[in-house]
């Protein structure tokens, strides 16, 4: 067991284990906050995996904006911890047969692919590659996700913007 | 637009007045006083501390009844011929022992109303101010300069002069008496 | 730095860790430091004395009350949410000393080598914001909150203006990595960025301009980032008591004040990679005049520090000279204001850097 497998299953620890909390806690706000450690566990992985500029974007957007997001509604809405959150467990049985399928599902396929493991050269950044990718091979897609955004905002602030008083 | 502009130039520009004003200041002499090293040298009338010069003090309790909070407390003995105190400094024949002149500076107020009606000019404000101490009763300053035993022994011999005297009233009271018997 | 140690130990373990610890000696020394420094500025500002007792010019003024902290008593108040207030000082800390896992002290003292080190600090201070909103919530206080809210707001609006003059100098100098920018600005003052980037052609001069604006800007939002006056209203004192730190005592308070001193000196090293050449020196090194080699590295760290130390004198001297912003100023000084000239800038700079 190598260093790199050490970090690995610390990560992948991490990870699980923060996702359990976040699915099982009774307390929506550490749920959000558990969130913070599933999304950099997640991110170590990537890192593990030779995906540096994947793994930063996952802080920088899923840490950075969408948990701050997520913290700021659940602390602005009103009296969030006293709130019944519905936990209890319904329908043990229809559910374990479900999920047992799709689990047999992921892990027969995982057992019987034959996977390929040859060792890949690492490249020391993949920002130039995944650069050069973005703007060639799929600039149509970046620039409709460009508008998408647009959109976005644009709708946000005619959202936001105030309405003329009506004289 | 013009506004917009002109909001832009004038944060700018009114931050760095600012820091020049600062920049300066971050050179001017400091006004601070390094305290315990340096004092500030009190005015000649200031209220602090009381002093009781005991040699004058005559023991007439003037102050300790001006007192507005009672701070002053004085107990005295008169004396006997035989055991005179002595003299003030300005030659005034002083009559009572002082056995005790306590005051509690704690209580004090800085009135000085104790200054005024002292005749001796013994009591008064000093310019120390420094006086803080760790116990309350270190607080209570004892100015008498007798010791125990010593106010005991005035004490004692005032009350045998007291009975001498009164000994010697009732033998002058009774001799007469005696005359006029024997008459 | 982390392969030297490697080669000089044998023991991955051990290099990392003490790749580690070199930051991390580095932002207690600092922060030591840096809070006399804003005492003594502050107070030779205020035409006072500051600390004198302790040391020469209270300079030990600060381990005194490092050790008065230490062993403070650490009550918990009843109603916390425990898990999370003892959590979120370590988030903070860790969100901005993973920042200086990027930072280039010297061309061989940076803890490590990423292509990506401006984006990934970028991303890590990101820790702190969720670190902020942790206290302020766990604390169950209403400054608190109310302080972890603001300054949420603040340091996510202001990472726009940030990112974009990154954004602009990435244009430029077409890489991510700290420690390339510094490589291009090698030499002489000449080469600074602030003065248009090495090279010696139209475009430089073109840019000279732009990249003082550019400058400005990043300053100012990073300053805002740091939760420094004139942007202090996270923890105002004289509104929410210390905002989102005050339910927190001792080793806990400790660590909180360290981070915010580590950000004003990991803002200030990014600035004076970005703009003022980082680590490399204005006039040129000793150790290439006298041919010692292993010196220049030495002289590099020095003159990173006085540039970063500087940039952080620049941050207290504005803190003695403005007063605190409103909410509503704060934001309409980021929106209004920076992002617009931002974004202006990042065109300019794009168009001038085509030429």
């Amino acid at each position: 067991m190598t260093l790199y497998d050490i970090i690995f299953y610390l990560f992948a620890l991490i990870t699980i284990g923060s996702a359990m909390l976040v699915v099982t806690t009774k307390n929506i706000v550490h749920a959000a906050f558990a969130l913070l450690l599933t999304f950099f566990g997640v991110a170590g992985i990537y890192v593990l995996l030779a995906a540096d500029f994947l793994a930063i974007v996952q802080i920088m957007v899923y840490v950075g904006g969408i948990l701050v997001l997520i913290i700021f509604g659940v602390m602005l809405t009103n009296k969030i911890t006293s709130v019944e959150i519905k936990t209890g467990t319904l329908n043990v049985l229809t559910a374990s047969i479900v999920i047992g399928v799709f689990m047999g599902l992921v892990v027969s396929i995982m057992v019987w692919t034959g996977w390929y493991s040859m060792p890949a050269p690492i490249p020391a950044t993949t920002a130039y590659g995944l650069g050069e990718t973005l703007i060639s091979d799929y600039a149509l897609i970046f620039e409709l996700l460009a508008m998408l955004l647009l959109i976005a905002l644009v709708g946000a602030a005619s959202i936001a913007r105030r309405e003329k008083e009506s004289l | 637009m013009r506004q917009y502009l002109r909001n832009t130039w004038d944060g700018i520009y009114t931050a760095f007045v600012g820091m020049k004003i600062t920049f300066k200041h971050l050179f001017t002499r400091a006004v601070t006083i390094q305290y315990p090293e340096v004092k500030v040298p009190m005015v000649d009338r200031a209220r602090n501390r009381l002093y009781v010069n005991i040699e004058d003090c005559i023991g007439c309790e003037q102050c300790s009844k001006a007192c507005p909070v009672s701070c002053i407390t004085i107990d005295t003995v008169k004396s006997t011929p035989t055991d005179p105190v002595g003299t003030t400094s300005n030659g005034k024949k002083k009559a009572l022992w002082v056995t005790q002149f306590d005051i509690d500076i704690a209580k004090c107020c800085f009135c000085q109303l104790c200054v005024f009606p002292c005749p001796t000019e013994c009591i008064k404000m000093t310019s120390v101010y420094e006086y803080s101490e760790f116990e309350r009763e270190s607080l209570i300053y004892k100015f008498a300069s007798l010791s125990e035993a010593e106010s005991a022994e005035k004490k004692a011999n005032y009350e045998k002069f007291e009975a001498e005297k009164a000994a010697a009233k009732a033998a002058a009271a009774a001799k007469p008496a005696d005359q006029n018997k024997t008459e | 730095m982390y392969e030297f140690l490697n080669e000089l130990l044998g023991n991955q373990i051990l290099a990392m860790l003490l790749t580690a610890a070199v930051p991390l000696v580095f932002i207690l020394l600092f922060t030591l430091f840096a809070v006399w420094l804003e005492r003594k500025v502050s107070a030779h500002m205020q035409d006072r004395l500051g600390p004198m007792r302790v040391g020469w010019h209270g300079s030990l003024q600060l381990i005194a009350d490092f050790l008065k902290i230490l062993q403070k008593e650490a009550p918990v108040s009843l109603e916390a949410d425990k898990p999370l207030y003892n959590f979120a000082p370590v988030l903070v800390f860790a969100g901005s000393f993973a920042a200086f896992a990027a930072i280039p002290f010297s061309s061989k003292l940076i803890g490590s080598e990423i292509e990506l080190g401006l984006f990934y600090i970028l991303a890590v201070s990101s820790f702190m914001v969720i670190g902020i909103l942790m206290a302020g919530w766990s604390s169950n206080n209403k400054y608190s909150l109310l302080g972890a809210m603001r300054s949420a707001a603040q340091i996510v609006s202001y990472e726009i203006p940030t990112a974009l003059v990154v954004l602009g100098m990435i244009m430029l100098t077409g890489t991510l990595s700290l420690t390339k920018i510094s490589e291009m600005q090698t030499s002489s003052f000449w080469n600074w960025y602030i003065l248009g980037g090495p090279g010696l052609s139209l475009s430089k001069f073109l840019l000279i301009p732009f990249m003082i604006i550019g400058f400005i800007i990043i300053y100012i939002s990073t300053l805002a980032e740091v939760n420094r006056t004139p942007f202090d209203i996270p923890e105002a004192e004289s509104e929410l008591v210390a905002g989102y730190f005050t339910e927190y005592p001792g080793i806990k308070y400790a660590m909180f004040m360290l981070t915010e001193y580590a950000n004003m000196f990991a803002v200030s090293a990014i600035v004076s990679i970005l703009f003022f050449g980082g680590y490399q020196s204005p006039v040129g090194y000793l150790g290439n005049m006298l041919g010692i080699h292993w010196m220049i590295p030495f002289e590099q760290a020095f003159w990173f520090i006085s540039k970063g130390l500087f940039f952080v004198f620049v941050q207290i001297w504005l803190r003695w000279t403005l007063p605190r912003l409103r909410v509503d100023q704060l934001m309409a000084l980021c929106w209004k204001y920076l992002i617009p000239y931002a974004f202006l800038n990042l065109i300019i700079i794009g168009i001038i850097s085509l030429l």
